[in-house]
C-alpha cells in the first residue's frame, strides 16, 4: 500500500529533487521535537521551492515543523503533528550587502557565527547574542526574535529587521518591508512574522541594518551582598549617565555555579552585577569611573575583569544557557519578563517562597532588560513539581510579567504550558493564523494558545 | 438635525458633536483635502465613548476615521467616503508616568512635545520627534508610524510603542503587546503601529522613555556643493559613528528658512548639514572632532558648533520650521517622502534636479539624511491647473526613482489616499494580497478609515490627491 507520506516523498522529490527528501531513520531522529519524529526531512534550495513545498503540505494536511539544525526546537509546546522537517540549511546565501549603507541581506540557514564572521569585516555586527551562539541560524533568531543580553542597549531582532521574504501555505513567496533603514509603506508585517515562531509562514530572506562594532568594550563587576544591594545598584546605574551594553545579576546561586564552572572566586554567598560597556578608549574609562563611584555609594567592592577566558566563559553561558541546559533532559529553563523594578522583588519572593535545595536551580537576571532567567533541575524531579512552575508563573504574573518555559524535560511540557495565560487579543492572534495558514500545518499546537 | 446626529450626541454629550457644514469644513482636510465632509465629528473623552461610537457606526455600516492634530501629509485624517470622523483632540490625558521603567500611559490624543515636557524636568524625553511635534498627537505619530530628525539613532515610533488599548470594527477592545519585553504572542503592537487607522482605533498608548543624555553638541556643515554634502553624509556612518541626527537643507530651502527665523544659516552657501552627537561628555567631544575631519574631507567650506543652547536651538528651530518657510515664498507646495539608500543620495538629487529642469519646477530639497529619507518640496501655484498636474508627475518619478534605488516610497508620512495606487511601485500583487489578509481579520467590512493605504485599482494616484499643503 502507498501511504501518504511515499506519495509525498515523490511528489516534493519533484520539487526539490530526490536528493533533498530524506527519510532514514537517523536523520529523521535527529530532527525530532518533543518525542514525536517527521516522516520525512525536506532540504529546499531556494525561496520558491521552499514556497511550492509548503503548497503540496497545506493542500494534503501535512504538519511542517521549518529548522535549520532544530537548536531551538525546545521552545514551544508539544507539536500536535509532525510529518515534514523543513530545513533550510542550504539556503546561506547573502543577497545583498552594503557595508557603507550598514545593510545586509540573507537567507535564513546561514549560521549566526558565519554572518558576524562576514560582516566583522567591515567593523560591524548585529548586536544579538542568541541562544545557541554562533550554531544559531538567522531564520531561527528571527522566528524567535531571540536576542540575549544586548537586548537592553540594542534591542531584539524587531528593532533591527528591515524587511523578510517569506514563503507562504498558498505557494508563495511575500515580501514585507525592504532594505532601507525607514519605511512606513503598507503593514508592518515584517513585525507580525518576527517572533511568530514559523506559525504563519517560512522566513527564507531577511534584511537587517548593521551596527558599527563599539572599538572597545570592557567588563566591569560590582559586588552586591543582597539583591537589596542589587535593586540599590540597579537603580544607581539607571541614573547614571552611562548606557551599559548590557548588565547581568548573578544571584547566590548562580555564582555558586560559576565558582565551579569558571573557577571564580568566591564572593560570600552574595550576588554580582556584571556590566559590560563600549566605546573609545576615553568613554570607556569614564563608565570605569561612573561605575567605581555607584559601588563605592552603596558600600560594595567594585573590579574591572580581566579579558580573559573566564569572562568570556561567564558572559557565554549568560547568554547561551541553553547549551548547557540542553544536554541535561531533566532540566528546566524559564524566563520572566517583567518591568524593570520588579527584577529584584521577583528574585526574592522566589527564593523566599517557591524554591527549595532540592530543585537545584540557578537564577540570573537582565536587570536593565527586565528579565529573570531561572534554570532548575529537580533530579529527581519530585511528584507535582509542576506546580512550582505554576506558582513561579503567577508570581511573575503578579508582578505584571509573564513566564515563558525555554526548556522542559518531556513529561513537563505535558503539564505545563510553554507561554502562559493568553490575552483579550487572542482572538485576533487566532484569525490570523487562520489567514496565513487556514489548513493549520505550520508547526501546529506548538505557539501560544495551541496555535 | 438628523436623527443619526441626535445618536451620537446622546452617545457622548452635546457639545463633543459637530454637525454643521460650517464647522465640518474644518476637517475636510489635513496636509491634502478630501472630496467630502464627515457627517459628523465626534469628540470622545474616553474609551467606552469610542466603543459606542464604533459599535453605532457598525450598526449604521458608515465609515469611522481617526484623527489626531490633522498635520498627516498623505491624507489620513480625511473622510473621502464620509461617515464620522473620532477627532481626539480631548483625550489628552497622561495616564501614568514611571520613570523608574521609564514608561508612561498615555491617550492617543497627547500632543508629542508635551510628553516630552512632562518628564523633561526629571530628565527624560520621549525620543521620536516630528517636525510637527508642537502640533501632532501621539495616536497620530502611532498611526503613522513617525519619525523625526532623532530617529537615526533612536528609531521610529515603532521602536518605542510597548503596548496598545485598540478598539475594534465590532467593538471589542483588545490590549497588545505589554509594559515590558516579551510578552510571547505575535506581534500586534508592531503590526498596529503605521496601520493608519485602518486596523483598529488607538485609545490608549504604553510608549518608551529616555534618559536624557549628559551632553549634546550641534554642528553645522557649510558647503558649496551640494554633491559633497551628500557625499559626507555616507562618510559619516561608514567611519562607524551614528549622530542622533543628521538633516540636509539645499540652499533654495536654507534661504527661505533664514529669511523666515534667522537661525544663522549662511545665504550664499548651496547645502548645509546639521548634524548632532549626543552622549558622555568624552564622546561628544571625540565624535565632533572625527564628524568635522569627515565634512572638511568633503570639502565643507565650514563646520561651526553651536556654542550654546540658545544657538543650538536656533539652529533646529529653523529646521522644524522650514515648511513654514517655505509656505511664505511659494503659493504652494507638495512635500515629498521618499527613501533611498544613503549611499545613493548624491544621485538622487542630480535627479531630482533633472526632474525639476523637465517639469519647469522649482524643487527644494530637505532630507533626514542620515536615514537617506528625502523631502523634495515641489513648489506650484494651485490656481495653476497645468502646473499643479506637472507637479503630480514630477513627484511620482522621484518616487519611481526611489523604488528603483531599492527604497521607500514613503518613510515617515505613510500611504494614505496619497501613495495607495503608487504601491504597486514596491509591492508585488502578492504582497499586497497578504496585506489585504491583514486587514481582512481585523477591519473585515473596510469601515475604519475606508479607501486608505492599498490600492484601490479603481483610479490613478495622481488625479485623486489634491495638494493643499502649504497654502
Ligand atoms: C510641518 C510638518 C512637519 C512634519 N514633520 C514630520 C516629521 O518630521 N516626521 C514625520 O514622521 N512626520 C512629519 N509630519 C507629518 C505628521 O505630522 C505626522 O504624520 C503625525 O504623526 C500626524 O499626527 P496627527 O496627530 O496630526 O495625525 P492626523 O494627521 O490627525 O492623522 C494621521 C493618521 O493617523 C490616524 N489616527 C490618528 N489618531 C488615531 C488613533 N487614535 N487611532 C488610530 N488611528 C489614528 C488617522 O486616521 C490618520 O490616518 C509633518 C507634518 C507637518 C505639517
Amino acid at each position: 500500500m502507498i501511504t501518504a507520506l511515499d506519495r509525498a516523498q515523490t511528489e516534493l522529490a519533484n520539487i526539490v529533487g530526490a536528493a533533498r527528501v530524506v527519510s532514514d531513520e537517523g536523520t529523521r531522529a535527529s530532527l525530532s521535537v518533543d518525542g514525536k519524529t517527521p516522516g520525512l526531512a525536506v532540504y529546499p534550495p531556494s525561496a520558491q521551492q521552499t514556497a511550492e513545498v509548503l503548497r503540496y503540505a497545506s493542500h494534503e494536511r501535512l504538519a511542517v515543523i521549518p529548522c535549520r539544525n532544530a537548536t531551538k526546537l525546545s521552545i514551544g509546546n508539544p507539536p500536535r503533528d509532525y510529518d515534514i522537517a523543513l530545513c533550510m540549511k542550504e539556503m546561506n546565501r547573502v543577497w545583498h550587502y552594503e557595508p557603507e549603507d550598514l545593510t545586509i541581506s540573507a537567507e535564513p540557514g546561514m549560521k549566526f557565527g558565519d554572518f558576524q564572521h562576514f560582516v566583522g569585516r567591515h567593523g560591524l555586527w548585529l548586536p544579538l547574542n542568541p541562544p545557541g551562539g554562533a550554531s544559531a541560524s538567522l531564520g531561527g533568531i528571527v522566528a524567535t526574535n531571540a536576542s540575549g543580553s544586548y537586548r537592553c542597549f540594542y534591542g531584539t531582532p524587531r528593532d533591527m529587521a528591515l524587511g523578510v521574504k517569506v514563503a507562504t501555505t498558498e505557494g508563495k513567496v511575500v515580501k514585507a518591508g525592504g532594505r532601507v533603514v525607514k519605511n512606513v509603506a503598507g503593514y508592518d508585517l515584517t513585525k507580525l512574522m518576527i517572533g511568530s515562531f514559523g506559525t504563519l509562514g517560512v522566513i527564507v530572506e531577511m534584511s537587517f541594518k548593521l551596527f558599527p562594532r563599539p572599538t572597545e568594550r570592557a567588563t566591569f563587576v560590582l559586588t552586591a551582598g543582597t539583591l537589596e544591594k542589587a535593586r540599590e545598584i540597579r537603580r544607581a546605574l539607571q541614573l547614571s549617565p552611562i548606557r551599559p551594553l548590557r548588565a547581568a545579576l548573578l544571584d547566590a546561586s548562580y555564582m555558586e555555579f560559576l565558582k565551579e564552572s569558571e573557577h571564580l572566586k568566591e564572593c560570600g554567598g552574595g550576588c554580582e552585577i556584571w556590566i559590560e560597556v563600549g566605546g573609545s578608549e576615553r568613554v570607556v574609562g569614564r563608565c570605569s569611573s561612573e561605575l567605581k563611584q555607584i559601588a563605592l555609594r552603596a558600600n560594595e567592592t567594585f573590579r574591572e575583569q580581566e579579558r580573559n577566558s573566564t569572562m568570556a566563559g561567564v558572559w557565554s553561558r549568560i547568554d547561551d544557557s541553553y547549551s548547557g541546559v540542553r544536554a541535561n533532559t531533566d532540566d528546566w529553563l524559564l524566563r520572566v519578563s517583567m518591568a524593570v523594578s520588579a527584577v529584584e522583588e521577583y528574585m526574592i519572593r522566589a527564593n523566599r517562597d517557591q524554591l527549595r535545595p532540592e530543585h537545584f536551580w540557578r537564577c540570573w537576571a537582565e536587570p536593565l532588560g527586565g528579565i529573570v532567567h531561572l534554570w532548575l533541575h529537580p533530579h529527581p524531579e519530585p511528584a507535582g513539581f509542576e506546580e512550582v512552575i505554576h506558582n513561579l508563573r503567577r508570581l511573575g504574573e503578579e508582578l505584571g510579567g509573564s513566564l515563558v518555559v525555554e526548556i522542559a524535560p518531556f513529561a513537563g511540557k505535558a503539564k505545563v504550558d510553554a507561554w502562559g495565560t493568553i490575552g483579550d487579543d487572542f482572538e485576533v492572534m487566532r484569525k490570523l493564523k487562520d489567514a496565513f495558514d487556514p489548513n493549520h500545518i505550520l508547526s501546529p499546537g506548538r505557539f501560544v494558545g495551541g496555535l | 438635525m438628523k436623527s443619526f446626529t441626535r445618536e451620537l450626541i446622546r452617545l457622548v454629550g452635546r457639545d463633543a458633536v459637530l454637525w454643521r457644514p460650517e464647522d465640518l469644513m474644518l476637517y475636510e482636510y489635513d496636509g491634502l483635502s478630501s472630496l467630502r465632509q464627515p457627517d459628523a465629528v465626534v469628540l470622545p473623552t474616553t474609551t467606552d465613548h469610542v466603543v459606542g461610537i464604533v459599535k453605532f457606526a457598525a450598526r449604521e455600516k458608515v465609515p469611522v476615521v481617526a484623527r489626531g492634530a490633522g498635520t498627516g501629509l498623505s491624507g489620513g485624517a480625511v473622510t473621502p467616503e464620509g461617515g464620522i470622523l473620532i477627532g481626539f483632540s480631548r483625550m489628552k490625558k497622561i495616564l501614568e508616568i514611571d520613570l523608574e521603567n521609564q514608561r508612561a500611559r498615555i491617550q492617543p490624543g497627547v500632543v508629542n512635545l508635551d510628553l516630552s515636557l512632562a518628564v523633561s524636568d526629571q530628565g527624560y524625553f520621549y525620543a521620536p520627534d516630528p517636525s510637527s511635534q508642537k502640533a501632532c498627537t501621539i495616536g497620530g505619530n502611532v498611526a503613522e508610524n513617525s519619525g523625526g530628525p532623532h530617529t537615526l539613532a533612536y528609531g521610529v515610533t515603532t521602536n518605542h510603542v510597548l503596548g496598545l488599548e485598540v478598539v475594534l470594527p465590532g467593538g471589542e477592545v483588545i490590549h497588545t503587546g505589554a509594559a515590558h519585553w516579551g510578552r510571547p504572542g505575535y506581534d500586534l503592537t508592531g503590526l498596529i503601529v503605521g496601520s493608519e487607522g485602518t486596523l483598529g482605533i488607538v485609545t490608549e498608548i504604553t510608549v518608551r522613555l529616555m534618559r536624557k543624555p549628559e551632553a549634546v553638541k550641534t554642528l553645522l556643515a557649510v558647503y558649496d556643493r551640494v554633491l559633497d554634502a551628500t557625499r559626507t553624509v555616507a562618510a559619516i556612518t561608514a567611519r562607524g559613528i551614528t549622530p542622533a541626527a543628521l538633516e540636509m537643507m539645499d540652499g533654495f530651502t536654507l534661504r527661505a528658512v533664514e529669511d523666515a527665523t534667522h537661525a544663522g544659516y549662511p545665504k550664499d552657501s548651496a547645502a548645509v548639514l546639521l548634524i548632532e552627537v549626543e552622549g558622555l561628555l568624552e564622546n561628544v567631544e571625540e565624535e565632533s572632532d572625527q564628524i568635522e575631519a569627515v565634512c572638511r574631507e568633503d570639502h565643507a567650506r565650514d563646520v561651526r558648533r553651536a556654542k550654546s543652547n540658545e544657538e543650538r536651538e536656533l539652529l533646529w528651530r529653523g529646521r522644524k520650521n522650514a515648511f513654514g518657510a517655505i509656505g511664505r515664498i511659494s503659493p504652494s507646495y507638495y512635500v515629498q517622502d521618499g527613501v533611498i539608500p544613503r549611499t545613493r543620495l548624491p544621485e538622487m538629487l542630480e535627479f531630482i534636479a533633472g526632474v525639476a529642469e523637465k517639469y519647469k519646477l522649482q524643487i527644494g530639497n530637505i532630507f533626514h539624511a542620515g536615514d537617506g529619507n528625502l523631502h523634495p518640496l515641489l513648489m506650484f501655484d494651485a490656481r495653476d491647473e497645468a502646473q499643479h498636474q506637472r507637479v503630480l508627475k514630477a513627484a511620482r518619478e522621484i518616487m519611481a526613482k526611489c523604488a528603483e534605488m531599492g527604497g521607500s516610497i514613503t518613510g515617515e508620512h505613510g500611504v494614505g489616499i496619497e501613495k495607495n495606487e503608487l504601491m504597486p511601485l514596491i509591492f508585488s500583487p502578492d504582497d499586497l494580497d497578504a496585506m489585504r489578509k491583514v486587514k481582512s481579520v481585523f477591519n473585515p467590512a473596510g469601515e475604519f478609515n475606508p479607501a486608505k493605504l492599498l490600492p484601490s485599482g479603481k483610479m490613478c494616484g495622481e488625479l485623486r490627491v489634491q495638494v493643499s499643503a502649504g497654502a
